[in-house]
């Protein structure tokens, strides 16, 4: 008799790890998840997130400290923002029930009756790009994971697409538990029988097999601006970051954009260029760049901005200009909404009540509600195609710092953007940044562009 | 001269908690548990706490016990938490709930997370598609944002927020170490007096400006941590 093996801990890591693609956020929360995810290098890296607020590259090595190259740590509020925001590409969640239909009831919830606690379990089987579930495939008592129903309320509807259990791999594909992969020394029969729920058997049903690493380098460095944006198509909206002085505003990747030429740009930023007339700390007899550049080669259309105005009427700036000319169209932001906006675009919130611009223009044509006895209005998500900005420096994965005021709206957008750019002084290896001191983790950036040493910010 | 945060003892820095406080209190695992402050509680003569606390992580099956000294005074009415016990091995925390001397209300974490947020942004609530369909729909408001159903997540905050880091300089601000970093900067924002326990208090100026976490304005009150 053959013997029947069930996967341990690494092998599941193993066999997970054949899910993964390079660059991707994978949650390893409590209980097995955890326990895997102790075991799941991966080369080259993804990233692994815990519930504690760890975010790790899967290639870490440690210094003597037992720092984790590349790691960095987050607030609870921020791994919300990670996994409500979408940006988790695969979620490892421990069933304690799954359904043919990928309703699931997490292990938290399922140990905890009468209380029904997630954990973190709903916010991640409701918002992640992919959902596998990993269990025990038989408890003590010999009862499956399997079920052709949820005994309690489910963490997740229709969410799983795969299960990963000690004993089998099955998809979930139109409302079917297919079996696709089986341990040694099980037989189809056994584990349908055992199972008493329907199950169907993949054409290529195989012994479970463990893939090899994923090798080959990934680099988000590129070389030049406009090398990092050339699928920047027209009518992209784009996240440009900056005050009225040159602080955290990304010059070279502002030339970048205007070289690349796309046209029909909506652009979302706190100004849509005053630092060419405020010139806030620029050298006498010089300009500096801003997104004037963008507004003079007729590749705006409209701005979405809180100050797009010049402090002064006789010098007014070129959106305005333009504005006056009736060539672009602005959406009036105040700030302090445009970052919330912005946060929320990052962190999944579609819409906010906030107590800004009650009993003005600004609330005019929005709900409004009134909440302990104060008044709020709806504002909404702001998300964008692309996101340009600006840090001083950046690890290879992506992990940025920024210099003092420069830091202003990059953080907020980072995450806000299908396609984040950052325009840094210097990129240095992974270790070299402090986990403690990262701000940006790499997860929330795409390509990192080296501002050339030669490149003023001023012409 | 700006009003002094450093106090002498938890117990100073307690003294105007009374009865009926919602209390935010930091920490996930072991990591960043105002220990100091949270005995400190234990030895006033106050209960109708609600206690905001989610640890919400693998204990190895044991139960959490962080909070048993004012479990075991009756002090809590009503904790709010992520995850509170697996059941049967939730020790006194089950106990009592069991018994009915104290009421669990479970929240997601990532919605605790976000009400907390949102009450220390100063806003009312926010809509968000998490978990829309599942039993979560018939205990919040829904609402269709831009076509998407949202669940309605009103702002929470708290009277005090008790919460653990590793440094921090006489104006109250904060860095953090590792993990411990948890609930510390959403808790600090959204509760009206915030009181830190900290490893190490210096002067203004001995923390580097780009490693400061949450910001003195958001922390009234400073003890040194007298717990592991």
């Amino acid at each position: 008799m053959i013997e029947k093996k069930t996967l341990d801990l690494d092998a599941l890591a193993l066999r997970i790890k054949r899910e993964m693609l390079p660059g991707q956020l994978v949650s390893v929360g409590s209980g097995l998840p955890n326990a895997i995810g102790k075991r799941l290098s991966y080369d080259p890296h993804a990233w692994l997130i815990d519930e504690d607020g760890e975010l790790t590259p899967t290639t870490f090595s440690s210094d003597s400290f037992g720092n984790k190259h590349g790691s960095s740590f987050h607030s609870i509020s921020d791994v919300a923002a990670m996994m409500h925001g979408g940006h988790v590409d695969i979620a490892i969640v421990e069933a304690g029930e799954v359904t043919a239909s990928g309703d699931m009831v997490s292990v938290s919830t399922h140990s905890t009756t009468g209380l029904e606690a997630p954990g973190w379990s709903v916010d991640l089987l409701n918002n992640s790009k992919r959902v596998i579930a990993v269990a025990k495939h038989f408890n003590d008592k010999g009862e499956s994971v399997l079920k052709d129903k949820c005994s309690v309320a489910p963490d997740g509807i229709a969410c799983v697409d795969m299960i990963i259990t000690d004993i089998a791999v099955l998809d979930i594909i139109d409302n079917r538990f297919i079996l696709k992969e089986l341990a040694e020394g099980w037989s189809v029969d056994e584990l349908t029988t055992i199972q008493g729920i329907p199950i169907e058997i993949a054409p290529s049903l195989t012994n479970i097999t463990f893939g090899s690493e994923a090798k080959g380098e990934i680099s988000k460095v590129y070389d030049t601006g406009i090398s990092a944006m050339s699928d920047l198509p027209d009518g992209a909206t784009v996240m440009i970051d900056g005050f009225a002085g040159p602080g955290g505003m990304p010059h070279y990747l502002l030339v970048s954009l205007r070289d690349h030429g796309a046209t029909g740009l909506t652009i979302i930023g706190n100004t849509a260029g005053i630092a060419r007339v405020v010139n806030f700390g620029t050298p006498s007899g010089q300009q500096a760049i801003d997104h004037t550049l963008l507004i003079d080669n007729g590749q705006v259309s409209k701005a979405v901005a809180s100050y797009p105005v010049s402090p002064s009427a006789s010098r007014p700036t070129a959106f305005e200009l333009a504005y006056r000319r009736g060539d672009v169209e602005l959406e009036l932001v105040p700030q302090g909404t445009l970052a919330e906006r912005l946060r929320s675009g990052g962190s999944g919130i579609s819409a906010f009540f906030t107590p800004t611009g009650v009993g003005t223009l600004i609330a005019e044509g929005k709900e409004s509600r009134v909440i302990n006895g104060k008044e709020y209005i709806l504002e909404k998500g702001l998300r964008a195609d692309f996101c340009l900005i600006r840090g001083y420096k950046a690890d290879k994965l992506g992990n940025v710092i920024y210099k003092g005021t420069s830091r202003n709206f990059n953080p907020v957008m980072a995450p806000a953007a299908d396609v984040t750019i950052v325009e840094v002084d210097e990129v240095v290896e992974v270790g070299d940044l402090d986990p403690d001191e990262i701000v940006t983790p790499g997860i929330y950036i795409d390509r990192i562009v080296i501002r050339p040493t030669d490149f003023s910010p001023y012409e | 001269m700006p009003a002094k945060k450093v106090y002498a003892s938890a117990e100073n820095a307690l003294a105007d908690v009374c009865s009926g406080a919602t209390l935010l209190i930091g920490g996930v695992s072991l990591n960043g548990i105002p220990n100091t402050l949270i005995k400190a509680i234990a030895e006033k003569d106050i209960s109708g706490l609600v206690c905001v606390f989610s640890p919400c992580a693998d204990y190895n099956d044991q139960p959490i016990t962080v909070l048993d000294p004012l479990i075991e005074k009756g002090q809590i009415a009503r904790l709010i938490t992520a995850f509170p016990f697996y059941r049967n091995r939730g020790g006194l925390l089950e106990s009592q709930w069991n018994s009915g001397d104290l009421s669990i209300e479970v929240i997601p974490q990532g919605i605790l997370a976000e009400k907390l947020r949102a009450g220390g942004a100063g806003l009312g609530g926010v809509f968000a598609p998490v978990g829309v369909g599942t039993s979560l729909s018939n205990r919040y408001e829904t609402q269709y944002i831009d076509g998407e159903q949202c669940l309605y997540l009103e702002a929470l905050r708290g009277d005090f927020a008790l919460i653990g880091a590793q440094r921090a300089d006489d104006l109250g601000n904060l860095i953090y170490k590792g993990r411990a970093r948890n609930w510390g900067p959403v808790m600090a924002m959204a509760a009206n007096i915030t009181i830190a326990e900290v490893r190490d208090i210096c002067e203004v100026g001995d923390l580097d400006p780009e490693l400061i976490v949450t910001p003195g304005i958001f922390v009234n009150r400073l003890i040194k941590s007298i717990e592991p």
